[in-house]
């Protein structure tokens, strides 16, 4: 029984996740007054590219095929760590969601390094500012954990997801919001369809995968996004008290919602000028460090 | 056999192997290996649930009587001298070899014994001249060590800066154990927190400790020292001695009084060191002072863990200071392992190329592949990440920080900053190993040595390895090494040693952790597998259609860690030397780039330059001319006589 809830929640994560960017096309297409490509796009290329064979740079170890696996893993991972509603989490202990940010930071490490197995300049560019950009995120992101943690009075994901963020709800919201912007490499941090390699995070690091590999790491990217849309909108929305159908109408709307916000900020803000970048992240820190204070005077009210 | 036994044979087989040391690499190491072995056979015991082993004997040191103790606390730090002190040893013969260094190998091989014995013998002796004396010995060993190579003289300055620096240090010690024994009455040294006139005497641990600890802004020997040794004396130093400080901070924080203030000074403390620690670490293109200043983040981690724990004790012994101070304590175990790992990788990349600098390396997977191998292992286990053992630590001082902000308490608003700088830290660890592995070991060679490189030995290898596998093991199975920590923890804290159970988290993390591995490693075999399977094909680096990417062309350590550093601009200071392309046909140009140690030559050095500056001039006073200190004498007989005079005026 528990195996057979497992791999339906796998199966619901790992089918549903391409989605999310097919979404993020329509609606852009939509403000641009263009047809857009099918939703279900990102599936006919993902079952392209696994037909695919592989090339790969001369200088490159094994790694370079072996990040990505591990990075898609650790992602996977940390989707079983996050509560779907009332149905709960895969898992769940006392400090999981350390473990969920963690893993996240590990996703990070492997494709910095399959990255740069490649000796590329463009490659050398994408990895440095992937990995610096995600210390400001990083700082926002356990900030928005510590006010859940605060409000809640728990270290369980679980637990923490069930109400809403109470009174710094808005806060929290538009810091958790930013931080998703950035982890998942979206306008204004990054521009997941530019070809000028030289303004590219995400894109730049993968210049040189092809085939399965460059499959996983796109599915791997759809996980991430609908893993921070969801972490988002159970925080933003008190879950836990409704009924079964209720959150998962709830669920789905959110996260629909937060996809269509996704696409709307793209169609509507241009990338911005790389040294404007941390300041952005910044403000995402601040939003999620007020909402922690908010929190904390809540509580002790 | 008998914990005693154990001892004996420990310390006669090291005694022994400083004798023969220098003339039969062979039985020396032997007999280090028995030593080592049998001081982690004996801190096994202990920390499994032995009973403290005491020894008091009529025989006079020093005028004092010889007293030994070892319990958890001291046993926790003789595991780690024991380990670091086998591996080096193994490793030391393939590395620093008697062929390649006929003149240093032998003085080595005694020196390395004499700083294990002395190493050894701190965490033994429990009278406070005898812990000054044997302090100062391993301060002395550990400095012909960091100094083999004495022909360069910026090894004999680090070496020198090393000494000035550690009897700074020493005199704090000084000032702490003689104000203690005058306190007391004794030069014994046991519990006595409820002697609460002792509470002050802490501030002096701290700067005597905090120095040879390396904390942030004490650390200022610890890069240069760390970066120019020997690599597996770096590892020693790194893994082991600087923890030395942290042992002595732990056991007199827990045998005597703090002051109130003790706690959140030394979460402070690490908060920032960590934080500054790693800004230096990510600017740096040396690998082993990379390296070295990661040692100062590691030990900023550590003392958040101490600082917390000195919290909560003082807060009527909160559950959630055993989370941090186990949390550290397992940190002073993993930092060991790994960084000594680290550091024998990066002594392995020096000897095959003969260069520290990342910019002259590339590409050293294709020779070394175990070298790269177990440095990747490492660096994902020194970034905190799962399923290693460095996510373990850091975990559990997290989940202890966190209790603590839920608790409400006055523990919360230190707890808080701590949470958020240990998040910032670890993000900035993860990019500072992200850029040294692959500069150092990815993309195109950047010279021909880096070309020409070849893998290390077998021993090297072995040592590596052993270490490796020991970082696996505590991360896949920290369900084994709790008990073992906790029961440090509870001699810290004997409140905390009543509570044997295993928090139930821990308890599903191991588990965790070890599906993660095996599901880590399968899916990379299976996808390997998949592409080959898919006709895998090579070629040129695509990079966007470049005919020809050279070496040239690749990122750069310094580009690579530019945009964090710009942050940290304020407190690095780097120094730039451009020399422009000028004229019609430029002769040459050239940009250095230099980031120097902030706290010694913009802070010590000119402090430094003014103390010189004065007591130049005040030696003009002593000349040598005899007629000049006649004209002293009868001044200064005739100042006296102005001062009766007005005195009896009075």
């Amino acid at each position: 029984m528990i195996i057979l809830e497992i791999i339906l929640r796998l199966v619901l994560w790992l089918v549903l996740a391409p989605l999310l960017p097919g979404i993020i096309n329509k609606v852009k297409a939509w403000v641009a007054g263009r047809r857009g490509p099918p939703v279900l796009q990102l599936y006919y290329d993902l079952a392209r590219l696994w037909q695919k064979s592989v090339v790969m740079s001369t200088l490159a170890s094994p790694g370079f095929i072996a990040g990505p696996a591990v990075a898609w893993i650790a992602v996977l991972a940390a989707t079983q760590l996050l509560p779907l509603g009332p149905a709960g989490a895969a898992l769940s202990f006392r400090g999981d969601v350390l473990l969920f940010v963690y893993l996240l930071a590990l996703a990070r490490f492997c494709t910095a390094w399959a990255a740069l197995e490649t000796g590329s300049a463009f490659v050398g560019m994408g990895s440095a500012r992937e990995v610096s950009y995600a210390v400001l995120s990083e700082a926002a992101l356990i900030t928005a954990v510590l006010t859940l943690s605060v409000h809640t009075g728990s270290v369980t994901l679980v637990t923490m997801l069930a109400p809403a963020a109470g009174a710094g709800v808005v806060l929290l919201g538009a810091g958790l919001f930013t931080v998703l912007l950035a982890e998942n490499c979206r306008v204004p941090f990054d521009d997941p369809n530019t070809h000028l390699e030289l303004t590219m995070i995400h894109e730049a690091m993968i210049l040189d995968h092809s085939g399965p590999p460059l499959a996983v790491i796109l599915h791997g990217a759809s996980m991430k996004l609908l893993l921070f849309a969801l972490l988002l909108t159970e925080a933003v929305l008190p879950v836990g008290p409704l009924s079964a159908v209720a959150a998962a109408g709830a669920l789905v709307g959110g996260v629909l919602m937060v996809t269509v916000g996704v696409g709307l900020v793209e169609s509507w803000l241009a990338r911005f000028a790389f040294k404007r970048v941390p300041m952005l992240l910044t403000t995402g820190f601040l939003l999620c460090l007020f909402a922690l204070l908010v929190a904390w005077k809540g509580g002790a009210a | 056999m008998t914990p005693g036994l154990l001892l004996l044979i420990a310390a006669l087989s090291l005694a022994v192997s400083i004798v023969i040391g220098p003339k039969f690499s062979r039985a020396w190491i032997v007999s280090v290996l028995i030593g080592s072995v049998a001081a982690c056979g004996v801190s096994l015991m202990v920390l499994m649930g032995g009973a403290e082993w005491e020894w008091r004997s009529t025989f006079l040191v020093g005028g004092e009587l010889l007293h030994l103790r070892l319990d958890a606390l001291s046993g926790l730090f003789l595991m780690l001298v024991g380990v670091i002190g086998g591996a080096g040893a193994v490793y030391a013969t393939g590395y620093w070899s008697d062929k390649q260094y006929p003149q240093s190998a032998p003085k080595g091989r005694a020196w390395w014994s004499g700083l294990v014995l002395s190493l050894g013998l701190v965490l033994l002796v429990s009278n406070g001249l005898h812990f000054l004396i044997v302090w100062e010995v391993f301060t002395v060993c550990a400095y012909f060590l960091v100094t083999l190579e004495n022909e360069r003289s910026e090894v004999r300055a680090a070496g020198w800066l090393y000494l000035a620096a550690s009897h700074v240090g020493m005199v704090f010690l000084f000032a702490f154990f003689s104000i203690l024994a005058s306190k007391t009455g004794s030069w014994e040294l046991g519990p006595m927190r409820e002697q609460v006139g002792l509470a002050p005497l802490f501030w002096f641990a701290l700067m005597g400790f905090g120095v040879k600890a390396g904390i942030f802004p004490l650390h200022v020997w610890l890069p240069s020292a760390h970066a120019n040794a020997p690599s597996h004396v770096s590892a020693i130093m790194s893994g082991v001695a600087i923890k030395m400080g942290v042992y002595g901070l732990m056991r007199f924080s827990g045998w005597l009084p703090v002051p109130e203030a003790a706690g959140q000074v030394v979460i402070g403390l690490g908060a920032c060191g960590a934080l500054l620690g790693i800004a230096f670490a990510i600017a740096q293109t040396d690998i082993k002072r990379l390296l070295a200043y990661c040692s100062v983040e590691n030990i900023g981690v550590i003392f958040i863990g101490i600082g917390g724990a000195l919290i909560a004790r003082s807060q009527g012994d909160a559950m959630w200071g055993r989370l941090v101070l186990v949390g550290a304590l397992l940190h002073v175990w993993n930092h060991g392992l790994f960084k000594a790992l680290l550091f024998f990788s990066a002594g392995s990349v020096l000897h095959a190329t003969g260069t520290r600098e990342m910019s002259r390396l590339g590409g050293l997977w294709r020779t070394m592949p175990w070298t790269a191998g177990l440095f990747a292992l490492g660096a994902v286990a020194i970034s905190g990440l799962p399923p290693l053992n460095g996510f373990v630590s850091e975990w559990l001082v997290y989940l202890g920080l966190f209790d603590a902000v839920n608790l409400r308490g006055a523990a919360a608003w230190a707890a808080m900053p701590a949470v958020i700088a240990l998040a910032v830290t670890g993000a900035l660890a993860l990019a500072s190993f992200v850029k040294v592995s692959a500069m150092v070991f990815l993309g195109v060679p950047r010279t021909k040595a880096a070309e020409h490189a070849h893998d290390c030995g077998a021993s090297m290898r072995g040592s590596m390895l052993v270490l490796a596998i020991v970082c696996v093991s505590i991360g896949l199975a920290p369900v084994m090494f709790w008990p073992l920590i906790g029961r440090a923890a509870g001699v810290w804290n004997p409140a905390w040693a009543l509570v044997t159970d295993l928090p139930a988290p821990l308890a599903t993390l191991g588990p965790v952790q070890a599906v993660l591995a095996m599901l880590i490693i399968a899916a990379a075999v299976w996808l390997w597998r998949y592409a080959k399977r898919n006709r895998l094909k090579r070629a040129l680096t695509w990079d966007c259609g470049y005919a020809l990417p050279t070496a040239r062309m690749q990122y750069t350590g310094g580009s690579f860690g530019g945009i964090p550093a710009g942050w940290f601009f304020w407190i690095l200071r780097p120094e730039f030397k451009v020399k422009r392309p000028r004229g019609l046909f430029p002769e040459g140009a050239s940009q250095v780039e230099r980031v120097p140690e902030t706290v010694l030559e913009r802070v010590i050095g000119p402090v430094g330059e003014v103390v010189m500056r004065v007591s130049t001039a005040v030696r003009q006073l002593q000349q040598g001319r005899l007629q000049s200190y006649i004209l002293y004498l009868v001044a200064g007989l005739a100042a006296l006589a102005v001062l009766v005079v007005m005195g009896g005026v009075r």
